[in-house]
């Protein structure tokens, strides 16, 4: 699974701001769909129980921490100098402690936009599901349907739907769940996962967490990007500027709306932003 | 066509005729709620809500209930309209109930420490290694002695499952929080006449005594109790008189509010007994027929308690006390309702008695408009059952309080540390006396953070209340509206049975109580052969209702469990009149309940080897079942003897007056005069402890400024806002003045509930502490919305120890402060109690038991005593 999930940085160096045509091949869509999904399982993998060791093996390979670092992430002592046993241990009680306890911020969907469990979110979630075939099954914890591990390992799973429907004849398929991954992005992970990622990186004491945080917050970003969505964050964890302090520079010169038409253009002609470094 | 000329002038006078006309007039338009009868409809779809009858438990009052679902999700609770007792309505808590379930801080896992006790780290783990750990620990004790295994409950309506649990394991050490509660209100009742409570009759009633209950607001049966209140109000104009020492929204709505000296309402209710004994306004009829005393006894023994006397103790005059006696004795009906005011001092059992005395002397006695016997039904339990322990507890069943029959548990962290019983293994549940009791943290903190005396701490739990957050190992228990219970309440004239049943699956992996505990037994006895698991053979929860319920004459016809699924409460007496609220028969008649209990005639079947004794008790097969009076054969009372005990022999056993009496606070009688009594009291949106983490309740109610009378903050300089630093013999605390003529002079009262430092996100306001820190859940947002930093300060810290002797309360009212302003280095919310302190004040409270040197002296008139050395000390046998 981790193997993969810088495949899409191999493709090309894209610089800051820059787009890329999409890769017009459907192998290269499909290899593109199998790498967002490799990262959308990482990231679940962190978020949906406490890590185990054989996950945290696999990123302390030493090949995944310099992919990781290049990436911007920067783990700490704590994370990579610390025996593994111990490291589980001490990542568990991080875990309680951020997501699992009373007192954290748990990672669902309903918490972070209504402030209470099982409000809309997660019976929206469930029906979603339900509606594309899958069952929400425990792992060694019961999850909420609108847990962000959840979410994120439901999008994983379309997408690597959509990479087999692109390696076959299945292309009106794949348009098909990629439009599901969209809608699904507009109506739950778009509107809390940056947010969110941002307070865990804020919060967390170890730098797993805080990493993971980052890159949770930098990956969101990228895909609302890559995607061409338009979705506010509504998780109220965003940083907050004190009303007083809110300056407004007034350009009159500034058009009404700017880029409406080329964005228009590059939906039409299948431009679309792909991942790049998270540090922009 | 000439227009009638309409000016304001002729619109008046028409007015002044068009009552008859407008009252027939037709109205269709009613409180939606009521003509809805229990559906409710998704305003932006028009969808009809799933409609689910449960029983409300935030707090204990029980009222009907229901809770509508949408995209199974609890998204309205509302009253049950069938429900008899409540009619329908709900109070503030009652309709926040949801957030239980929902709370972001709910416990959702099994948690295990991995930090020192109370440090707030955890890591969470499975069931199977909570219980496995779990049951090796009751393992080691039951090899030990299975009385080290110890449960301490603070609400139990589980309907015996927590008893079965600990029968199965053999312990006797079963605690409750009764002595916190309201235990010497019910030994004040009880051997006088069966029950522990009493059921007013307020909306038939002309007249309303009302000793220390806040009824609309807090006290047992508040909902249904207040809206029988307003009944009485409006249909009879019926007069409240409220002896209270603070002004509370009960007193305010009373005809008068007459301020007493804490801890002497007791005197007051002797004087007022005396006034109607001495002019022959008293029932002689009922009193020599259904009491143990003639009037004659009666008259003789309250001529020592004058108006004048009382008026000394309590402040109310002598002619107030006098012309309230009269008027009570001459309204007829009259009822009377007592609640803590009374109960809650040394000697409390007394102060109830005397005041329940007032009906029974004047006859008010199961009469309609009167003050009734408790109306309740009960269910059989799942067979086959454990056996009793085999050893009773010391900590259960304390020598020094034989009469205490509801315990003594406030007093278990002395016990312990005094090594008066080991405990291997102590169980919480729905408690936290680190918050609730007297000392809080320096008492019950100090017990439960000290691994030599507690060595495994397990907490049942949903919230991460103060004493959760001292636990080792944490089970997450279910909020009650994911969990089945049987359930049943005195809480009007009409008996009823209900039930609480799952409005959905339960969150995470929280489970219910029964499940919980069952698979604890099953864990410890996965092959039967320790012969436990026989008792918890049962699917689930609503399996185990099943066996509560399917089998009950009338109920069994009606469809057993089926039907309470489907109405929430048995029987339905009749439907809820939506305009007047009430409840009808088919002719449109409110129903009637039924009165004079006691006088229920024996059948001839009942009667078939019966024996009548001299005295008219009538015995069967060795127990009694009724009384005979004037030639018929009655039920009588639900005592031994089946009569009113004005006089109770047991007392005098163990040298307490056997008749109604009072005795003053010793330490209040060598007051100085810049010293004031503490009392404390409930508001109406928070229950003990556990509303602080409801947010709709919390931003109504989150602080808790002290109570002061203005003269008396007028002689310290204070003013409303002022900081006050007040202080006890075993700690102080700095809070804010609240200066209002609505307390008693000599009294300051803090309300309880506030102050919290665990509880969740919203009872500590950390995110405002804390901003930005890796805790509570800042940013939540909702707590953006959270616009108040006051999160109160709780007095409990302060207040020491005390035993009322017969019932074993705790003596809430009775701490003497002394209440200064603020120094500069006094800072809001300081609070320290000190352990050391704290003790003494319990060895000195142990000094009043019937074994104590001050027992004694405390009642001269019991000098034939023979002292404690002549009582057979009590077998114990476990429960």
């Amino acid at each position: 699974m981790l193997s993969s999930i810088f495949e899409i940085e191999d493709e090309g160096k894209i610089g800051a701001g820059e787009t890329a045509v999409i890769p017009a091949s459907p192998a290269a869509m499909a290899a593109e769909c199998r790498a967002r999904a490799s990262v959308y399982r990482l990231l679940s993998g962190v978020f949906v129980e406490e890590a185990a060791a054989e996950f945290l093996a696999a990123i302390r390979a030493d090949d995944m921490l310099r992919q990781l670092a290049e990436t911007g992430l920067r783990f700490d002592d704590d994370f990579v100098a610390t025996p593994l046993s111990e490291l589980v241990e001490t990542l568990a009680i991080e875990y309680a402690s951020l997501f699992a306890a009373s007192g954290g911020f748990p990672p669902v969907e309903s918490v972070r936009l209504y402030g209470r469990y099982k409000q809309e979110p997660e019976f929206a979630t469930m029906q979603t599901y339900r509606r594309l075939g899958f069952v929400l099954q425990s792992g060694r914890h019961e999850v909420f349907a609108d847990q962000l591990g959840v979410e994120l390992m439901f999008v994983a799973a379309l997408l690597e739907r959509q990479a087999v429907r692109l390696d076959g004849d299945g292309h009106a398929q794949a348009r098909e769940l990629e439009k599901e991954i969209k809608r699904f992005w507009t109506q739950h992970l778009g509107r809390w996962a940056r947010g969110y990622g941002r307070l865990v990186e804020r919060a967390a004491s170890h730098s797993f967490y805080r990493e993971m945080g980052r890159f949770l917050a930098g990956f969101a970003e990228e895909e609302i990007g890559a995607m061409g969505l338009r979705v506010e964050d509504a998780d109220q964890a965003r940083l907050e500027v004190p009303k007083a302090e809110v300056q407004v520079a007034f350009d009159p010169d500034e058009p009404v709306c700017n880029g409406c038409a080329s964005e228009a253009i590059a939906q039409r002609s299948g431009i679309v932003s792909v991942l790049h470094d998270l540090r922009v | 066509m000439e227009m009638p000329k309409i000016t304001r002038r002729t619109f008046l006078k028409v007015s002044a005729t068009t009552g008859a006309a407008a009252a027939a007039a037709p109205r269709l338009l009613n409180a939606m709620e009521n003509e809805l009868g229990g559906k409710d409809f998704a305003p932006v779809s028009g969808i009809e809500r799933k409609a689910i009858p449960i029983n409300c438990h935030v707090c204990n009052i029980q009222d009907g209930a229901i809770a509508y679902v949408e995209n199974d999700r609890v998204v309205k609770l509302e009253g049950n309209p069938e429900h008899v007792s409540t009619r329908g309505r709900l109070c503030a808590k009652g309709n926040s109930g949801m957030w239980y379930s929902y709370d972001p801080d709910r416990i959702l896992y099994p948690l295990k420490r991995v930090g020192a006790r109370g440090e707030g780290k955890w890591k969470r783990i499975t069931w199977d290694e909570a219980l496995t750990e779990v049951a090796a620990k009751l393992d080691a004790a039951l090899k030990e002695d299975p009385n080290t295994i110890m449960l301490k409950w603070g609400r139990n309506r589980t309907g015996g499952t927590l008893e079965r649990f600990m029968k199965t394991l053999g312990s006797a050490t079963v605690l409750n929080h009764t002595s916190v509660c309201e235990s010497s209100k019910k030994i004040g009742m009880e051997p006088t006449w069966g029950p522990d409570i009493e059921t007013p009759d307020f909306a038939n009633t002309r007249y309303v005594l009302n000793f220390g209950s806040n009824v609309l607001e807090a006290s047992y049966f508040h909902n249904p109790l207040s809206q029988r209140i307003a009944d009485g109000r409006i249909d009879n104009r019926m007069k409240i008189v409220t002896f209270d020492v603070r002004l509370s929204n009960t007193a305010g709505f009373s005809d008068e509010w007459i301020p007493v000296h804490p801890a002497t309402d007791g005197a007051v209710a002797l004087a007022m007994g005396h006034v109607i004994l001495r002019e022959n306004l008293q029932d002689s009829d009922f009193i020599n027929t259904w009491t143990n005393v003639t009037v004659d006894e009666l008259k003789e023994h309250y001529k020592q308690y004058t108006p004048e006397w009382a008026e000394k103790i309590s402040g109310v005059p002598a002619a107030t006390i006098e012309r309230i006696a009269r008027e009570f004795a001459t309204t007829k009906p009259a009822t009377l309702f007592t609640y803590r005011g009374p109960a809650k001092h040394l000697y409390g059992s007394y102060n109830e008695k005397a005041c329940m005395m007032l009906p029974i002397m004047t006859g008010n006695v199961e009469k309609k408009g009167g003050y009734c016997l408790p109306r309740g039904m009960g269910w059989p339990q799942p067979k086959p059952e454990p056996p009793k322990p085999a050893k009773g507890s010391y900590l259960a069943d304390h020598p020094d309080y034989p009469l205490a029959a509801h315990k003594v548990s406030h007093l278990v962290p002395f016990w312990i540390a005094d090594g008066k019983q080991k405990i291997n293994v102590y169980f919480t549940y729905q408690d936290n006396p680190v918050y609730t009791n007297p000392g809080s943290m320096a008492v019950w903190g100090k017990l439960l953070k000290d691994e030599k005396l507690i060595p495994f701490f397990v907490s049942m739990s949903s919230h991460m209340g103060e004493e959760t957050a001292l636990a080792d190992i944490i089970l997450p228990d279910c909020p009650y509206l994911e969990r089945w219970e049987p359930e049943s309440m005195p809480n009007s004239l009409w008996p009823w049975l209900g039930i609480r049943q799952p409005v959905h699956k339960s969150l995470g992996e929280s489970r219910e109580n029964r499940v919980l505990l069952r698979d604890i037994i099953w864990k410890l006895d996965p092959d039967g052969k320790r012969g436990m698991k026989q008792y918890w053979d049962f699917k689930d929860g609503e399996d185990y209702m099943r066996h509560h319920f399917d089998n009950i004459p009338g109920l069994k016809e009606a469809g057993g469990l089926d039907f309470l699924k489907k109405h929430g409460v048995w029987p339905i007496y009749g439907k809820l009149d939506p305009k007047t609220g009430k409840i009808v028969d088919k002719t449109g008649r409110e129903i009637r309940a039924e009165y004079g209990l006691h006088m229920k005639e024996l059948s001839e079947a009942d009667m078939v080897g019966a024996t009548v004794a001299k005295d008219g008790l009538i015995t069967k097969n060795g127990k009694a079942i009724g009384i005979r009076r004037n030639g018929k054969n009655y039920v009588g009372f639900p005592t031994a003897n089946r009569l009113i005990n004005v006089r109770v022999d047991e007392w005098a056993e163990y040298g307490f007056n056997p008749m109604p009496t009072f005795k003053r606070i010793p330490w209040h009688e060598t007051m100085k005069d810049d010293e004031l009594i503490l009392t404390t009291f409930k508001l109406n949106v928070h229950k003990q402890s556990r509303t602080a983490a409801v947010k709709w309740l919390a931003e109504i109610a989150h602080s808790n400024p002290m109570w002061i009378n203005s003269e008396t903050a007028k002689k310290i300089g204070v003013k409303t806002g002022d900081l006050v630093r007040v202080e006890s013999k075993v700690g102080y605390l700095v809070t804010k003045a609240y200066v209002t003529e609505g307390i008693h002079p000599r009294a300051v009262a803090i309300p309880t509930g506030f102050g919290h430092w665990e509880y969740g996100r919203l009872a500590t306001l950390k995110l405002k502490e804390k901003k930005g820190e890796a805790s509570h859940g800042q940013d939540d947002p909702d707590l953006n919305n959270v616009w108040w930093d006051d999160k109160g300060v709780h007095p409990n810290n302060i207040i020491p120890a005390v035993v009322d002797p017969i019932g074993g309360s705790q003596g809430w009212y009775d701490t003497v402060v002394k209440v200064t302003k603020a120094g500069p280095n006094d800072k809001y919310g300081d609070t320290q109690g000190y352990w050391d302190k704290h003790y003494e004040a319990y060895k000195e409270t142990l000094r009043y038991a019937y074994t104590g040197d001050l027992h004694r002296k405390m009642h001269p008139e019991m000098a034939s005593w023979a002292g404690p050395e002549s009582v057979k000390p009590k077998v114990h046998g476990g429960h």
